[in-house]
């Protein structure tokens, strides 16, 4: 909690968004934003918010970069001038922002203190989570045991909304036929690069050796299932840019990545509506214990937690690859970046 | 003085939200927008980030040999707030996949009118539709 | 094996399992007909849940249901009342009837490959906003509410041509929305520490003069204010239900805004006590007044359109304003007129554009100009595709004609009943301007119905309308029975109105 350290970070995240909104060339506005994103990760990291700062790397920095890069690839890189007046739109923009800032700012003279440990979020809920998570659950990281426990019903609409937003992009984009095909730009320029090849051929099962591990020492470690399921699809996006989006989808057709995509939201499911069917409440994961021999229902918590991350983990990957084909392809799946 | 300290990165929270609400609406270029919207989340989260942090507390995963046994007393005041960072894990993942849909959107909107600013689309959609009133000939449908 | 207690869960759940299903059945087996069947099924069983729901809430009182088994506030409750087990009800019967309607327009306006996901995501948005109804907790609020919002930004883009930029700035707008329900609850957890509804209403009387506080409610306010729709925030609506797909207007038009509206009303009564609503902020007066600008803008705006669908949304603009207006009369009156209208406005929106939707199925016209407007040289056909279909559709334009009626406020139909209510009790609060504004849009929807009768009625219709030789120039009954149902619906809705309040909602309006 140095705080001056924490002010650095947070004005050069202020001059970054400010660069972003300015700057007339996409691509640079994608890279910059990747750089914000990156300082947000330092700034929580310094916070204590490890599980966040791990997905917004791997989220915002990583995959929200590529995705941008994808887009302004196959459309237009440079912003062009407003034609002419059209509509007051700077107007209603200037207003707005001033009004939601200065709504803003006299709230926060309420405030309790920054990182005042007699704050009312800290002494309400959280130091019931903080003394008994583990002992309700036996989980060592509690942002996992509460997101996948306490607050499990959450994470389960969460999930589908990533899965919502992948089936978006695919009915939005998706093609069947490739008469109509939009040629995408080939970022190596049809030259195929060895040293980008043989590099990320040998580091990717490295990275899905992590991701795989990410996700199953979630309960110990910072991670989980989100941020394992967006390096397992990283993985597939680095190979897509390295090599060529045809390599992916032979390995990982679109059909496949659609089944595992829902298969990883029915899992989830499926473990709220065994314990349904077992008598409890939805999603409650005390009463499996009646299933998994020589288990307690603590136990019972922290392998539901797991087979809950593990679903969590399938969709996001299937659905990060999906974006990403569609995007860099147009919906085609003919080339990619 | 006492203010500034304690409050500062409050301030600069409404200043990002500021500039990304600026940006998603006084912008012309559709991806700006967009981006606009991402500093605007993004600057959400970190507000409710920030209500976690606690002095002199630790990241909230509890230390191993602590609790186990149940000998060891794990007290609230040594880790940070693990709620706020439960809920913007899911505000994250909402925020992606809300870009991923407005990507889509663009890159779709690109396709079309082969130009991502907001008024040269306006251009061609109102002249599409003078040119749809004029065209009037039989069977012609108007919203089709 | 699944007990009673479960029922409430299960609105969600079935839809949810059923959506993955629907998704299942179509990328295994390819054929796009069992879609149709599979979602039909499974919103039936959410029917019949919420129904059961409903009437198991007026024999017990409220419901409390703990997702996972953990105490509230630690885990996430569901509580159920009066008020959203009545609005989960309408949800369900709505999207179900709307389904099973929109079933041949969808085989016309969808391509075949992606009929399927559509109906699965269609699945989902109505999961979405059961789930928005059903939930006690800010944040699991937030999360179900940009589901709903995702999934209608897919639903629209899928339509004509320009509803890919309807659908670019409903996001927008709509992300802004949610955003700031978001920063609303945020600022409400930092003053707190709680998300739970009920320990929200519990905490925050000794926080009343805190500016946090202040600013929280203005925030959700606002947010939820730009999801319904208010005028002058509404300029997303009129685009993005006019040229999305049939089904998706016929969902979403009747549905969105109004559960929008019940979370409104769920922030006032449950978070943010009447207490604090009505006596401590001294806004209620201001609100009803820019609840009158919204009526008449809205009322004056749909005047202006040459197109049904087009005129239909602003209709709903204005709507959006009587029930706001209503809310902030503080009596109990309005708040029964609103909760009332919540019903049949939902109703009167889904006949209306079943109806339409039939009409474009039939003729693909929906223009609103009367032929005779035009220069004697041009085509006959140009003119409006309503021409004379009181002799060629003679059951759509009866039930087009019940729901007008009923928008305009004509007892016996529903509409009436509710404008009655929310008259009442702007008298009661001495409000006349709302009053003179509920009266006046009565009186431009009649000018706006009976300018369309006179071209449905007097209008000879125009010879070449694409409709093939020999085929019934009636809709199909796929299109017509649900169209029929809802259309009765309306004047028995109308009827009981009265046992309706006796039975549900008084008991849903907090006593103050």
């Amino acid at each position: 909690m140095i705080w001056s350290f924490d002010l650095l970070i947070l004005l050069f995240m202020v001059i970054c968004a400010f660069f972003v909104i300015q700057v007339k060339d996409l691509l640079g506005a994608a890279i910059v934003f990747g750089v914000y994103s990156f300082l947000m990760c330092l700034l929580w990291t310094e916070m204590g918010a490890v599980d966040v700062a791990f997905t917004e790397a791997a989220v915002g920095a990583g995959v929200s970069t590529v995705l941008f890069i994808a887009a302004v690839h196959r459309s237009s890189r440079q912003v062009k001038p407003r034609k002419r007046w059209r509509r007051p739109n700077k107007a209603v923009g200037l207003i707005a922002a001033g009004l939601l800032g200065g709504v803003l700012f006299y709230a926060s003279v309420d405030f309790p203190d920054w990182a005042d440990p007699s704050s009312p979020a800290s002494t309400h809920l959280s130091p019931y989570f903080i003394t008994e998570a583990l002992a309700d659950t036996s989980v060592p990281n509690l942002v996992t045991a509460v997101l996948a426990d306490y607050r499990s019903f959450d994470t389960l609409f969460e999930t589908a909304v990533i899965f919502v937003a992948g089936m978006a992009v695919f009915m939005i984009l998706g093609q069947k036929t490739k008469e109509s095909a939009q040629v995408g730009i080939d970022l190596t320029g049809g030259y195929e690069d060895t040293i980008i090849r043989v590099v990320s051929r040998a580091l990717v099962p490295f990275m899905q050796i992590f991701a795989l591990y990410v996700v199953g020492h979630g309960h110990h470690s910072p991670g989980g299932g989100f941020q394992g399921g967006v390096l397992l699809g990283a993985t597939f996006v680095l190979l897509a840019i390295s090599f060529d989006l045809k390599m992916v989808l032979g390995r990982m057709s679109e059909k496949k990545n659609l089944l595992l995509a829902n298969t990883g939201v029915l899992l989830y499911s499926g473990i709220g509506v065994l314990s349904l069917l077992l008598g409890a409440n939805f999603l409650d994961y005390s009463i499996l214990h009646t299933l998994l021999p020589s288990t307690g229902p603590v136990v019972a918590r922290s392998h539901a937690i797991l087979g809950v991350e593990i679903g969590v983990a399938i969709t996001v990957m299937a659905i990060i690859i999906l974006i990403y084909t569609n995007l860099s392809s147009g919906g085609t799946n003919e080339k990619g970046l | 003085m006492e203010l500034l300290i304690s409050s500062y990165n409050y301030w600069i929270y409404i200043i990002l939200m500021m500039i990304g609400l600026y940006a998603m609406l006084a912008k012309n270029n559709l991806i700006k927008k967009i981006i606009g919207m991402s500093i605007f989340q993004t600057a959400i989260i970190v507000f409710y980030v920030s209500i976690s942090a606690k002095k002199d507390a630790t990241i909230p995963i509890i230390e191993h040999g602590k609790g186990h046994g149940h000998s060891a007393v794990i007290s609230a005041m040594d880790y940070a707030n693990p709620l706020p960072h439960v809920l913007m894990l899911t505000a994250i993942v909402v925020s992606v996949g809300t870009l991923g849909v407005a990507l889509a959107l663009a890159q779709k909107i690109y396709d079309r009118y082969k130009t991502l600013e907001e008024d040269e689309i306006l251009e061609q959609l109102q002249e599409q539709a003078v040119s749809d009133s004029v065209m009037t000939s039989s069977g012609c449908d108007n919203d089709k | 094996m699944i007990s009673e207690e479960q029922i409430p869960v299960l609105i969600i759940v079935v839809p949810l399992l059923g959506a993955l299903l629907v998704n299942l059945a179509g990328l295994l087996t390819g054929r796009a007909g069992i879609s149709l069947i599979l979602t039909v099924a499974v919103l039936s069983l959410a029917l019949a849940a919420s129904v059961q729901t409903l009437l198991l809430v007026m024999e017990k009182g409220a419901i409390s249901y703990r997702l996972g088994g953990w105490p509230p506030p630690f885990g996430i409750e569901y509580v159920i009342d009066h008020l959203n087990s009545l609005v989960l009800v309408v949800v369900n019967a709505v999207s179900l009837i709307a389904v099973v309607f929109s079933g041949r327009s969808v085989k016309a306006e969808i391509p075949s490959h992606k009929i399927s996901l559509f109906y699965c995501i269609l699945i989902l948005l109505i999961t979405g906003l059961s789930g928005m109804t059903i939930t006690g907790d800010a944040f699991n609020l937030y999360v179900l509410l940009e589901i709903s919002a995702l999934t209608g930004y897919a639903l629209i883009a899928v339509g004509e041509d320009r509803a890919l930029m309807a659908s670019f700035n409903y996001l927008i707008l709509g992300t802004i929305g949610a955003s700031l329900y978001l920063l609303g609850t945020g600022h409400l957890y930092i003053m707190t520490g709680s998300l739970n509804m009920g320990d929200l209403s519990s905490l925050l009387p000794s926080l009343y003069g805190s500016g946090a506080i202040l600013t929280s409610f203005i925030l959700i306010t606002v947010g939820i204010l730009i999801k319904m729709a208010f005028f002058p925030l509404h300029t997303w609506l009129p685009n993005s239900y006019s040229y999305a797909p049939t089904a998706t207007s016929c969902i979403a038009a009747p549905l969105v805004t109004k559960v929008s509206v019940y979370v409104m009303l769920r922030s006032m009564f449950t978070i943010f006590t009447p207490a604090y609503v009505y006596s401590y902020l001294n806004i209620s007066s201001l609100i009803v007044w820019l609840a009158v600008i919204a009526i008449v803008g809205g009322s004056l705006l749909a005047l202006a359109q040459r197109d049904l669908k087009r005129m239909l949304t602003y209709l709903i603009v204005a709507e959006v304003g009587y029930m706001v207006g209503g809310a902030w009369l503080a009596n109990r009156l309005g708040l029964t007129g609103t909760i009332l209208h919540i019903v049949n406005d939902a109703l009167m929106t889904l006949c209306l554009f079943m109806a339409a939707g039939t009409i474009a199925y039939r003729t693909g016209n929906l223009s609103l100009i009367a032929s005779r407007d035009r220069h004697g040289s041009w085509d006959k056909s140009s003119g409006s595709g309503l021409a004379g279909l009181f002799k060629i559709m003679p059951f759509t334009m009866a039930a087009f004609t019940i729901a007008a009626l009923s928008m305009i406020g004509v007892p016996p139909t529903a509409g009436f009943f509710s404008k009655w209510y929310l008259v009442l009790g702007a008298i009661e609060a001495e409000q006349w301007g709302y009053m003179a504004a509920l009266i006046f849009s009565s009186l431009v929807n009649a000018v706006l119905f009976f300018r369309i009768f006179e071209i449905a009625y007097f209008e000879k219709s125009s010879g070449d309308m694409g409709i093939k030789r020999g085929e019934s120039l009636e809709a199909p009954l796929s299109m017509l029975a649900p169209l029929g149902i809802v259309a009765v619906s309306l004047i028995i809705l109308g009827i009981y109105s009265g046992d309706i309040v006796t039975h549900i909602i008084q008991f849903a309006v907090p006593l103050s």
